[in-house]
């Protein structure tokens, strides 16, 4: 009898056994692993930086930027606020210029002819190295912000919206022909409706581009913001505030993205396609 | 005059390596009230005949009309019915019923009556504010077809309505058909590739065949209505299924011979 054999035989002999290691896994694992990770490799941080002496100026341990976080924390909070709006309204200006940039080309064949190599040219060259172009173009307030972030993120919405509006079953919009629908009628009540669930995936991108966006401006023109502190910060070695910032930015992200998600499950579940 | 008339229909798509017939020629006509299937195996152009007959396609030659009217465009007196249900998951089954309704902008509180005692008929009424997700796939298919009553039309075109269902279910949707059938005297076409079923359903039954696609006989089914499921367990049933199974295998034949 093989190893694998016996082995077989035995768990096949208990399997009380293997259900009890079922059982207490799955719950936890779940909410513990993904914690614990961030914890582990946290522990790791903190002791590394007192094992090998790393100085503060070039990596501080992790209590060292909870401490500037909460000594910070005012100025911090003051400085996320126009991130958070701007990165916001670019968010919400990109998905509604990805949309319509969408819904022209499918629907009119002229304007995805002409325009879809240009949309793609400009996808394909580094975006980020244009941003100093929207200043000397838009200035160095809002404006120019706000017109880089949308320009950096509505791409994945175009593309996610045109493979939506085009995933209406053919039987469904032949339905809608042999009822002599419109146009119109067909737009709204069937296939802008089935692309909603595509759109969703299209927005998730681009709030998180958005931010990259905002950020981005803020490195090179503002006087406020959470990229603003970054590079003051870095030009002060203060490293410890660059990541208090930088843990405030991700928590940023990560409560726009949440929303975004949240959205979309309550938009899957009221369009059916939970 | 008939209710419809197809002549000389004839239908090829330009495809990469030149054009494809879909339907080399196609000849019949149905009476106003008559149950009339299309029999014949995949890839025979059965269907393209339908979506012809509903104005979805356009013939490459000859002529379709329709109450004397030239077939043209889509008209609102014709319902359809799919392989599959297509209805629409956002809205429960009482709203893709009334679907038509609201795109003919027609009506809506007196189609809500009709459209209740339809899927009332087809044994839907407790489920009129299910979502489609949350029925099987039978029940999905009664909502199309009473999506397909619901405005009254006349014609009813169905293309395979029942074949991506289970024998079971299949069997239970033709005695719904047939009691549709009785109670609303329509004019209906009905695309299938299953002979019972072609033969329970119908009063006549067309077999078309493959290469050359086209209308090889025409046979009346003599059965009253209405109809009883149980004559399909007659010899009478089973000699009509055996002639008709023998006309499409002598298709098959003749286009391996031509092969």
């Amino acid at each position: 009898m093989s190893d694998a054999q016996v082995r077989q035989d035995l768990m096949g002999a208990s399997p009380q056994g293997r259900r009890r290691v079922r059982r207490s896994w799955p719950f936890p694992e779940r909410i513990v692993l993904p914690i614990l990770t961030p914890v582990v490799l946290l522990l790791i941080w903190q002791w590394a930086i007192g094992y090998f002496n790393v100085p503060p100026s070039l990596l501080p341990a992790p209590t060292v930027v909870f401490e500037r976080l909460q000594e910070t924390f005012p100025l911090l909070i003051g400085h996320a606020w126009p991130t958070t709006v701007e990165s916001v309204l670019s968010f919400a200006l990109a998905t509604v210029f990805g949309v319509g940039l969408a819904i022209l080309t499918v629907y009119w064949r002229l304007f995805a002819i002409s325009m879809y190599p240009t949309i793609i040219f400009f996808q394909l060259i580094p975006k980020i190295a244009l941003a100093p172009l929207f200043i000397v173009w838009l200035g160095i307030d809002m404006p120019s912000r706000l017109a880089f972030a949308v320009f950096i993120s509505f791409f994945p919405v175009v593309i996610a919206t045109e493979t939506g509006l085009r995933s209406t079953p053919p039987d469904m919009l032949r339905l809608c022909t042999a009822l002599t629908a419109t146009g119109w009628q067909v737009f709204t009540s069937v296939r802008l409706p089935y692309a909603i669930p595509h759109i969703f995936s299209g927005m998730k991108i681009a709030v998180t581009f958005a931010i990259i966006g905002v950020i981005v401006g803020e490195f090179i023109s503002a006087q406020k913001g959470l990229g603003y502190i970054i590079i003051f910060a870095s030009s002060q070695a203060d490293t410890a505030l660059i990541l208090a910032a930088i843990f405030l930015l991700c928590v940023i992200g990560l409560a726009l993205f949440g929303l975004v998600a949240l959205a979309e499950r309550l938009a899957r579940r009221r369009y059916g396609f939970a | 005059m008939p209710y419809i008339s197809v002549n000389g229909v004839r239908k090829t798509y330009e495809g990469r390596q030149g054009p494809v017939e879909a339907v080399s020629s196609a000849n019949f006509t149905v009476e106003a009230g008559e149950f009339v299937s299309i029999l014949g195996p995949s890839g025979c152009g059965k269907s393209t005949v339908l979506m012809m007959l509903a104005a979805l396609e356009k013939p490459s030659a000859g002529s379709i009309a329709i109450d004397g009217a030239p077939m043209t465009s889509p008209r609102r007196d014709v319902g359809l019915i799919f392989q599959d249900a297509t209805l629409l998951p956002w809205l429960s089954v009482l709203d893709n019923v009334l679907f038509p309704v609201r795109i003919m902008k027609r009506d809506m509180a007196a189609h809500r009556a009709k459209a209740l005692e339809l899927l009332e008929m087809v044994g839907l009424k407790d489920f009129r504010d299910h979502r489609p997700a949350q029925l099987s796939g039978g029940m999905r298919q009664r909502a199309a077809i009473c999506r397909a009553l619901v405005h009254d039309p006349h014609l009813l075109l169905m293309d395979e309505p029942f074949s991506a269902l289970d024998a079971i279910t299949r069997d239970e949707m033709n005695l719904v058909l047939l009691n549709i059938w009785q109670k609303y005297h329509k004019t209906g076409i009905f695309i299938t590739h299953s002979i019972r079923e072609a033969v329970m359903l119908s009063d006549r039954v067309l077999v078309m065949t493959r290469r050359p696609s086209t209308i090889v006989s025409d046979i009346t089914i003599p059965f009253s209505r209405p109809r009883d499921p149980d004559i399909g367990d007659s010899a009478e049933f089973n000699a009509i299924c055996r002639t008709l199974r023998h006309q499409i295998e002598a298709g098959h034949r003749h286009e391996r011979e031509a092969a």
